[in-house]
């Protein structure tokens, strides 16, 4: 449950999904273990509506950065979920991302903050 | 990123045209599927902290949030199919279009008539005039005419002697037919006869048309002798309809007039053979009504020397076959020679009294089926086109005036990011929509128009029943107007991609860009559409005219309370006393039918056309000789029709002299001038009569011509091989029809009754083509007429919806409200009397055109001309009076505060 829904940020248009790709790097996950890590390892604070992951995941799959697959999971193996894990593209992606969004940042922060950037 | 992908989803759906529906549909599921195990994990930990299923589940939802929208965008992700884009798109125009049911309405109702009215006529048009004839190679099957003399301009069917000439010496020809036609009798045994229709054929006809028979053989030489030609053919329908379609047909006997014949063969299903109002020997003969299909054909037996060298033209049409690379002309340059031969080689008695009175003319056989029913033919199909062209206009006007009003929610779309060639494929899907059931009810029209036109057709349209729906020519009319209507589609919704969002969001909503410009073109469609209409509904009046002057006309007889009855002889009642006896029980019994006044015989039937054409000339001093048509008549025939005495006196009973003549009055006043020809002598037939009586002109050889000159003879001196009885009783004309019938078969059961009928339906058959021309002229006209008051208020209703608020200005400046009605009448007067002016002056030449095929009417007539603007006046008013007044009782208060 979220904890203060009033302190939550909106996630930044596009960035969410080089958080998908960035949770992909650990290891292949399905659509409710992402949108669990995401939360989780932001305390709650990023807003990330589950339904908007979906269309996210799909959009990577389309783009040949992620890859899918059902596999059988949880308990005694009942249950099938579909598995999305990184492809060598996405990893490339993710780095450029990656690097982009460190630009960005230290672009903002060095006019936000003069002194810490100079 | 949204924008992004936006931009790219043209190539997405490029890439993805090879998806098939199957995979669209499995990644829809798959979606679902992980949707599903999304929101169960999801419940499942909220049970966990504690909350009640119910809850559990709730807030799973609540937290995955809007699935719709999710599977919407990700659909969106992937791309359409392109069978997903149709049908959202058309989910989307039946949507919109059920949003403006007019517009719909207007369009599928112009499309249907549009589609249906020029199929079915085009398909008749087609069938009949544009390949008439179903033999093989018809192309290069020609009749061959004969110009004789004094009858020169009416080429007739050639003396079988010059023929069988032709036939041997000319190189153009591949086989040269003779053949006639005749009502025959036809009985198994002791039924009654029916009527059929017989094609008399030399043996080689089949050979000329290459026919094959379907069962048994078809002629050999050796049938085409006489004693040797008791043998007969049959159509496929007789053998239906007599037989049963009994394979073993072939050996049996039937009875034709009164001679057995032995079934040699049956012809195929598709075999027609033109009837005798198609292939008539005299051109300019009017038709017959109810001329029997041909269904038995018998070989001609012609005994060529038994014909004389001069004479018997008329009797017999020639069929032959031109060699490849043969042509018209060429063929009668091989006649000409032939033909001044047979001249100089005629025996002394039978020849000209100059050369160069024998002529042969070719005329390919199509030609010569289709004949007459050609005009006619045309001119329905100048009349499908100008309705097609208003239908077309009416279209491209509803389609305009839509697309500009859409202008604005299409800025409004493409504001909010919609790609342009998105909204284009909208307006395309909701144009595919409208043709797609504007087409399928065209269909359906146009199948209903052709049965219709079956049912009802003029009796001399020739191959009717052949006449099937054409596909070639159904997508050729769904083409022309469903490309109209795209085309005025999506023209206006190409603009679309010029338009500027901001420029065009920022107009007033009542104010639209290209207002102006577009008002024009309306204008001009209106006023074509107008000027169409206005054409159409001159030429319907001139018909219309045209036909009224044919039925009101004083016509010299009265045809309420009569019938008629036609009677054919074989052979046993020659004439002889035996055949007079006939004539005379038959008339007794008629006489003796309760009710009937006056019975009587005549030897050709009412009203269709001039008969055995023959020369007289006075007695008392040498005059030149007048063409008559001679007609042989019974006491009470004059009385039966109710014709006018002028002078003297008609036959009586007591008349036993052979040599009494009663003349028509213009055929008396030729030969006398103002003298008075009773008791005067007239040389004819070799012999010479005695005048007794003047007989009022009357058109009783055709209504559409001018009176025939006519002598009566007496019945007696010449029996009537077709006798045709008349009776006028007390009772309705309808139920002596079936007394007559008895009336004849009480006296001779085994005598075959061609036909009975009221003279008032032998009237109304014989103006038959005339009246479903202007028929089917009217309904053109009304269709016409609706269409462009459809148009007229379609325009005026747009056009005052966009002006409201400039007349709100002009009504809170002061305008009276009459001030508005005239501002917007007048809005329309400029197309409408600018279309009718023009089509006035298009229909004086479209009058000259159709001149032939009017009687009694000028080609401009001022009061059809004068009905015609008055009806089309009236029309426009009432069209624009909605608008008009709309427009008038603007407010000017909520105009100016609106938008």
């Amino acid at each position: 449950m979220p904890k203060d829904p009033s302190n939550r940020i909106d996630l930044l248009q596009g960035t969410l999904d080089m958080l998908v790709l960035r949770t992909l790097r650990s290891g292949p996950a399905h659509g409710h273990q992402i949108a669990k890590h995401i939360q989780r390892t932001t305390d709650d604070l990023l807003q990330v509506e589950h339904g908007s992951l979906y269309p996210a995941l799909h959009r990577l799959e389309r783009k040949g950065w992620v890859a899918a697959k059902w596999e059988p999971a949880g308990a005694e193996l009942k249950r099938e979920y579909k598995y999305y894990r990184l492809t060598p593209a996405g990893k490339k992606q993710l780095a450029s991302e990656e690097s982009k969004w460190k630009r960005m940042t230290g672009a903002i922060a060095r006019i936000m903050w003069p002194a810490k950037g100079a | 990123m949204e924008a992004d992908d936006r931009r790219d989803r043209p190539d997405h759906v490029a890439g993805e045209r090879g998806m098939s529906m199957r995979r669209q549909a499995d990644r829809e599921q798959d979606l679902d599927r992980e949707l599903r195990s999304h929101l169960e994990l999801a419940s499942e930990e909220y049970e966990e902290i504690g909350l009640p299923p119910e809850e559990a589940r709730r807030a799973a939802r609540m937290a995955l949030g809007n699935t719709t929208k999710v599977k919407e965008e990700v659909r969106e992700m992937w791309g359409w199919t392109r069978l997903g884009i149709v049908v959202n798109d058309v989910r989307h125009a039946v949507r919109t279009l059920r949003g403006s049911p007019g517009f719909a309405v207007t369009a599928l109702l112009t499309l249907a008539l549009g589609i249906g009215a020029s199929t079915a006529v085009f398909t008749v048009v087609d069938s009949v005039i544009l390949k008439p004839l179903a033999y093989r190679d018809s192309g290069s099957l020609v009749m061959l005419w004969e110009l004789v003399g004094p009858m020169s301009r009416d080429p007739s069917g050639p003396n079988p002697r010059h023929a069988d000439l032709w036939r041997k010496q000319a190189t153009a020809f591949g086989g040269l037919a003779l053949s006639r036609q005749r009502v025959d009798g036809l009985t198994l045994g002791t039924d009654h006869p029916r009527v059929v229709g017989t094609v008399i054929g030399t043996a080689n006809l089949f050979e000329v048309l290459q026919v094959v028979p379907l069962l048994g053989r078809g002629f050999l030489p050796e049938d085409d002798v006489t004693g040797h030609d008791n043998v007969a053919m049959l159509s496929y329908p007789l053998w239906q309809n007599l037989f049963q379609g009994d394979p073993n047909v072939v050996g049996k006997m039937i009875r034709l007039g009164d001679t057995r014949r032995e079934v040699i063969g049956v012809l195929p299903a598709g075999f027609h053979f033109p009837d005798a109002n198609a292939l008539r020997a005299f051109r300019s003969k009017q038709p017959v009504s109810g001329a029997p299909e041909p269904a038995v054909y018998v070989p001609a037996a012609l005994d060529l020397n038994k014909i004389s060298w001069n004479g018997l033209y008329g009797n017999w049409v020639a069929l032959a076959r031109l060699k490849p690379g043969i042509g018209i002309t060429q063929a009668e340059a091989q006649l000409a020679p032939i033909e001044a031969q047979i001249e100089r080689d005629m025996p002394a008695g039978q020849r000209f009294d100059r050369p160069g009175m024998l002529r042969a003319s070719v005329q390919p056989m199509r030609e010569a089926v289709v004949g007459s029913s050609r005009a006619g033919l045309w001119l329905l199909m100048a009349a499908v086109l100008s309705l097609m062209f208003i239908a077309c206009m009416n279209l491209a006007n509803a389609q305009l005036g839509r697309a500009l009003s859409r202008q604005r929610e299409a800025a409004v779309c493409s504001a909010l990011g919609a790609a342009k060639w998105r909204l284009i494929w909208n307006s395309l899907a909701e144009n595919l929509l409208l043709a797609a059931f504007g087409g399928a009810a065209g269909v359906v029209l146009a199948a209903l128009g052709l049965g219709l036109f079956r049912r009802y057709s003029p009796v001399d349209l020739p191959r009717l029943s052949e006449v099937h729906l054409n596909i070639t020519v159904l997508l050729f009319s769904m083409a022309l107007t469903i490309g109209s209507s795209l085309l005025f589609g999506i023209l206006p919704a190409l603009r679309l991609l010029r338009v500027d969002p901001q420029n065009s969001l920022q107009q007033s909503g009542s104010r639209m860009p290209g207002t102006r410009q577009s008002g024009r073109l309306r204008a001009w469609l209106i006023g074509l559409q107008v000027f169409g209409c206005t054409v159409l509904l001159l030429v319907t009046g001139l018909f219309s005219k045209s036909l009224l002057q044919l039925l009101h006309q004083d016509k010299g007889f009265e045809t309420g309370d009569v019938a008629v009855a036609e009677v054919r002889f074989g052979t046993t009642y020659a004439p002889d006393p035996s055949r007079i006896a006939f004539d005379d029980a038959v008339l007794q019994n008629l006489r003796d039918i309760p009710g009937v006044q006056s019975a009587g015989l005549v030897s050709a039937m009412p009203l269709e056309g001039e008969t055995w054409i023959d020369s007289i000339r006075r007695v008392d001093k040498p005059t030149p000789e007048l063409l008559i048509n001679m007609r042989w008549v019974s006491p009470g025939y004059f009385e039966s029709m109710r014709e006018r005495l002028v002078a003297g006196r008609f036959f009586e009973a007591r008349d036993r002299s052979l040599e009494n003549v009663v003349l028509s009055e213009g055929l008396a006043k030729a030969l006398w001038q103002n003298e008075n020809p009773i008791g005067a002598r007239i040389g004819a037939r070799g012999t010479k009569f005695t005048v007794i009586g003047i007989v009022a002109d009357s058109h009783n050889t055709s209504l559409k011509t001018a009176p025939a000159r006519v002598v009566y003879l007496h019945y007696a001196e010449n029996p009537p091989y077709n006798a045709i009885f008349t009776a006028r009783g007390a009772q309705s004309a309808s139920s002596l029809v079936s007394g007559m019938r008895q009336a004849i078969w009480k006296h001779a059961p085994d005598i075959t009754i061609v036909r009975v009928k009221t003279l008032d339906s032998q009237l109304s058959d014989s103006l038959a083509a005339e009246r479903f021309q202007t028929l089917v002229l009217m309904a053109f006209g009304i269709a016409a007429l609706l269409l462009a008051m459809l148009g007229i208020y379609g325009v005026l209703s747009y056009s005052t919806a966009t002006r409201k608020q400039e007349i709100g200005v002009r009504i809170a400046l002061g305008a009276t409200r009459s001030g508005i009605y005239t501002l917007t009448l007048g809005e329309a007067a400029t197309p409408v009397f600018g279309g009718l002016v023009a089509g006035l002056i298009a229909s004086i030449l479209a009058g000259r055109l159709i001149q032939r095929l009017l009687y009694g009417t000028q080609a401009v007539d001022p009061s059809v001309t004068l009905i015609v603007v008055a009806l089309f006046l009236t029309a426009a008013i009432a069209a624009a009076f909605l608008p008009a007044r709309r427009a008038a009782s603007v407010d000017p208060m909520e105009a100016l505060r609106s938008d």
